[in-house]
């Protein structure tokens, strides 16, 4: 049984002179940034999205102060400012992120203003999707537990943002892995104009995961300076005590609008309005500062003097900061990946036995297991007695590396895909690989932290990248249909700071890996899942091969077209070329990408100047598939080399059929291949 | 019977209301009524009988008033006192801290030494959980403007008929 009482080591009478001044400084310097920033806005400086916190400036105060540097990881939400400010934040890094400068620690003015953050520190900047970084909090402290600090991590976020499925998935992965992880729910009693009710039965939204192990739910009083103090100093001791999650979930008021770009005077009535405002938690405090004589007016006030001159100072300071320059946009994209001295263009003469390539990548992941003691996996059917992986391809990885390090996961895609994003924020020695999920079509439910893991390292200025390798089973000819035979790199190529791979061969596929789980940042990788087992792809694979990012390989030397493909289609290309020379003496070049992001033109441009005459191939649907990008810029760049319009070839622009009939007339086939490459030769 | 006590905020409105029809319910001299907004340790110790107007705010919470007052309050030593609580809450709105007021004040004036009397029936009420329901009753007189209006007369009037000799 958890015992629930919360001890009252905190209240007016007992707590010493010199934390009560120090809180009260920084509730006062707060609420006064606070109150200045609509100025900025109209003042058209900077701050235009602002959040304002007053109200919640009990519980805000508390995370703060329970939150250890460098020890703890704390994510903050939009509202976080007084969050950020008792972590540690200066005023004039809070001001520096309101008005977006170079020097904003949060992000150098890339992301939103109100985004506060330091993650040097362990306090992470937060997306702008509310209460996603719940899952983060859930992977950093899998981290904390498995290298056994005594830590935790803090997901602090409105209690509206519990509507969102993740949060489900966090808490959960939370209470199931026995996670030492504080969610803060910081109850308002608004979803920017949506009151409560319209989003869940309970008015207390903490008390829906009541029947979830392990979890400890505190409610608390956020406007109450000592029943925060309390009840946060709580959470901490239970969640690393215990190693178990706790939720807190804090009374508070929203005394303005939800932001700058809301108008409460909509939809709140005068009542509320003055009540929440009678409600105000900085008042309250001063009140029982003087009250039971902790404090005199005068001390007070010179607190209150002591802030506004402050404030002057922070503000002529950050107005002085640079503003970001345009020349930097292209900084922190991606970082820069692994090279390799032995094997420069990922080519290799080795000879002797062919192995499969689910067997290369099995072979690769357990090299790699071994070479860096810091490196995970999970994903569902990750690992079960003899079953490794939906496929098998991790098959063995658990009874040699043992189930903290190899591990299932839930049926969770985006929590396996955040998880990975919290997981990497521990140290910079880990490397992560999920199974992103069971079958490439099935990872769309992820997408909200592909996404956000995509843009970390460009929005955190540099400061952080998940270092993770998404494994996704891909692509068709297994008779799947929907869900189980479709191709999603077209829709995700258009999203920067994620690299995409896509081998053919089971050397390449090797080789990629190895370099995609030793590189810092995020790679898709994609398997060819109908060629796990097939002998045509199966190749000698040097054991310690690797294939840099961003260098296509010709798999087939020609002189009359070149063909651009990857992935299943490489060997329908190869094929169409062998059976085009041996009937016509034609010679078609065959270009295998290997790389869609970073994508190797200059080789595909050497060819076509060479050639003249260029066809692209993929699985993916031809209409919005990476194939347009492709001919695009060979366009743009081999226009006056070329002889005849640059052709395509893919899926038609329908979902996958399940039956066969429906499956061979809607993926490329040999056949499709020939009669266009046939007609580009002819043209 | 000692003087009682009958404390509430003389800023609010609707127990302010009900504060005034228990009044009424006594003869004017066995009633001082005292503003819970300003009250002292030093006057709330001077009397043996209470009637204290405790509302519930936001989800199950004392009014400013009473919580600032609560850490005075609690180095107090009531024994031999005696204490009724009528408290305002929504049960429609409010169903899951209905009244809790009424409980949280009870908690801490028996954790004092405090005796709380003026137990009421649940009947006519619906609510889900309430700090102020202690062996199938009310920990004291529960007033329901919002939805049961109609019902507070009289409420009040069998309230304080019982409580009369509760008092001494």
């Amino acid at each position: 049984m958890i015992d629930n009482t919360v001890p009252k080591k905190y209240s007016i009478k007992n707590t010493p002179k010199e934390t009560l001044e120090k809180w009260y400084e920084l509730m006062t310097l707060g609420r006064a940034i606070d109150n200045k920033a609509p100025n900025y806005l109209k003042q058209a400086i900077g701050w235009s999205y602002h959040a304002p916190y007053a109200g919640h400036d009990g519980i805000q105060l508390a995370i703060g102060q329970v939150f250890e540097k460098n020890k703890d990881h704390i994510f903050p939400y939009y509202r976080d400012m007084l969050t950020a400010m008792s972590c540690g934040m200066t005023a004039e890094e809070v001001v520096l992120n309101g008005i977006s400068r170079a020097t904003d620690p949060s992000s150098g003015g890339r992301h939103m203003s109100n985004h506060l953050g330091k993650p040097e520190w362990n306090i992470h900047t937060g997306s702008s999707v509310t209460g996603n970084h719940a899952l983060h909090a859930v992977g950093v402290a899998r981290a904390i537990k498995y290298y056994g600090e005594k830590a935790v991590a803090i997901s602090s976020q409105g209690e509206s943002s519990v509507s969102e499925g993740y949060v489900y998935e966090a808490i959960n992965g939370a209470s199931n892995e026995k996670l030492p992880v504080i969610f803060v729910f910081q109850d308002n009693g608004y979803g920017i104009s949506v009151p409560k009710k319209d989003q869940t039965a309970n008015r207390k939204v903490a008390n829906n995961f009541s029947g979830f192990k392990n979890l400890r739910i505190i409610h608390c009083n956020g406007k109450d300076v000592f029943d925060s103090m309390n009840a946060m100093t709580e959470a901490k001791r239970f969640a690393t005590e215990e190693n178990n999650p706790v939720i807190v979930q804090a009374n508070c008021v929203r005394m303005q609008s939800h932001s700058n770009s809301d108008d409460h005077l909509l939809y709140r009535s005068e009542a509320e309005r003055n009540y929440v405002q009678e409600y105000d938690p900085l008042a309250k405090f001063r009140r029982l500062l003087l009250r039971y004589n902790r404090f005199t007016e005068e001390e007070l006030q010179a607190i209150e003097t002591n802030a506004k001159t402050e404030l002057k100072r922070v503000h002529k300071a950050a107005m002085a900061a640079p503003e970001p320059s345009p020349e930097s946009i292209y900084d922190f994209v991606i970082p820069e990946p692994v090279g390799s001295e032995k094997y420069p263009k990922g080519l290799h003469n080795q000879e002797g036995e062919k192995k499969k390539l689910i067997t290369a990548l099995n072979d690769t992941l357990k090299a790699e297991f071994r070479y860096n003691p810091d490196t995970f996996i999970w994903g569902q059917d990750m690992a079960n007695k003899d079953k490794g992986g939906i496929f098998n391809v991790s098959k063995g990885l658990q009874q040699e590396f043992g189930p903290d390090r190899v591990f299932n996961a839930p049926i969770a895609e985006d929590f396996i895909m955040g998880t990975a994003n919290g997981m990497s924020r521990f140290n910079e020695k880990i490397r992560i690989v999920v199974e992103g999920a069971e079958f490439a079509d099935y990872f769309w439910p992820a997408m909200e932290q592909y996404i956000e893991s995509s843009h970390e390292y460009w929005r955190t200025n540099g400061k952080f990248t998940p270092n993770a390798t998404i494994r996704l089973a891909s692509g068709g000819y297994i008779g799947g249909g929907l869900y189980h035979s479709q191709n999603i790199e077209g829709a995700l190529a258009s999203i920067p700071g994620v690299r995409i791979v896509y081998p053919s061969f089971a050397d390449d596929a090797a080789g990629l890996l190895r370099t995609s789980i030793r590189s810092r940042g995020l790679t898709m990788f994609m398997e060819p899942k109908a060629l796990y087992q097939d002998p045509k792809a199966a190749t000698v694979v040097p054991d310690d091969f690797e294939v840099p990012f961003g260098k296509a390989r010709i798999r087939r030397e020609g002189k009359d077209l070149t063909i651009v493909t990857y992935g299943n289609t490489t060997h329908m290309c190869i094929e169409t070329a062998n059976k085009i020379a041996s009937e016509t003496g034609l010679e078609i070049e065959v270009i295998d990408l290997r790389s869609l992001i970073p994508l190797d033109m200059e080789t595909v441009i050497n060819s076509v100047k060479k050639t003249s005459k260029a066809l692209i191939v993929h699985e993916d649907k031809v209409f919005g598939g990476f194939g347009g990008e492709v001919a695009s810029v060979i366009m743009e760049e081999a226009f006056e080399y070329l002889d005849g319009p640059v052709h395509r070839v893919g899926s038609t622009f329908t979902p996958v059929g399940f039956h066969k009939n429906l499956e061979k007339a809607i993926l490329p086939q040999t056949d499709k291949i020939i009669e266009a490459a046939k007609n580009i030769l002819n043209y | 019977m000692k003087k009682i006590a009958l404390i509430y905020s003389f800023n609010s409105n609707k127990t302010r209301l009900a504060a005034d029809k228990i009044a009424a319910e006594f003869s004017e001299n066995e009633i001082t009524k005292v503003n819970a907004e300003t009250l002292t340790g030093k006057e709330f110790i001077s009397f043996d009988n209470y009637i204290l107007g405790v509302p519930t705010w936001f989800d199950g919470e004392l009014p400013n008033y009473w919580d600032e007052f609560v850490p005075e309050l609690e180095d107090l030593d009531l024994k031999g006192k005696t204490f009724a609580i009528f408290g305002l809450g929504d049960q429609v709105g409010y169903p899951e801290n209905f009244v809790d007021g009424i409980g949280i004040m009870a908690g801490i004036l028996e954790k004092c030494g405090g005796k709380i009397v003026g137990e009421t029936s649940t009947e006519g009420y619906t609510f889900e959980s309430s700090s102020a329901f202690r062996n199938g009753k009310f920990l004291g007189l529960v007033l329901d403007q919002e939805n049961q209006a109609r019902l507070t007369r009289s409420r009040i009037k069998n309230w304080v008929s019982e409580l009369k000799q509760n008092f001494k």
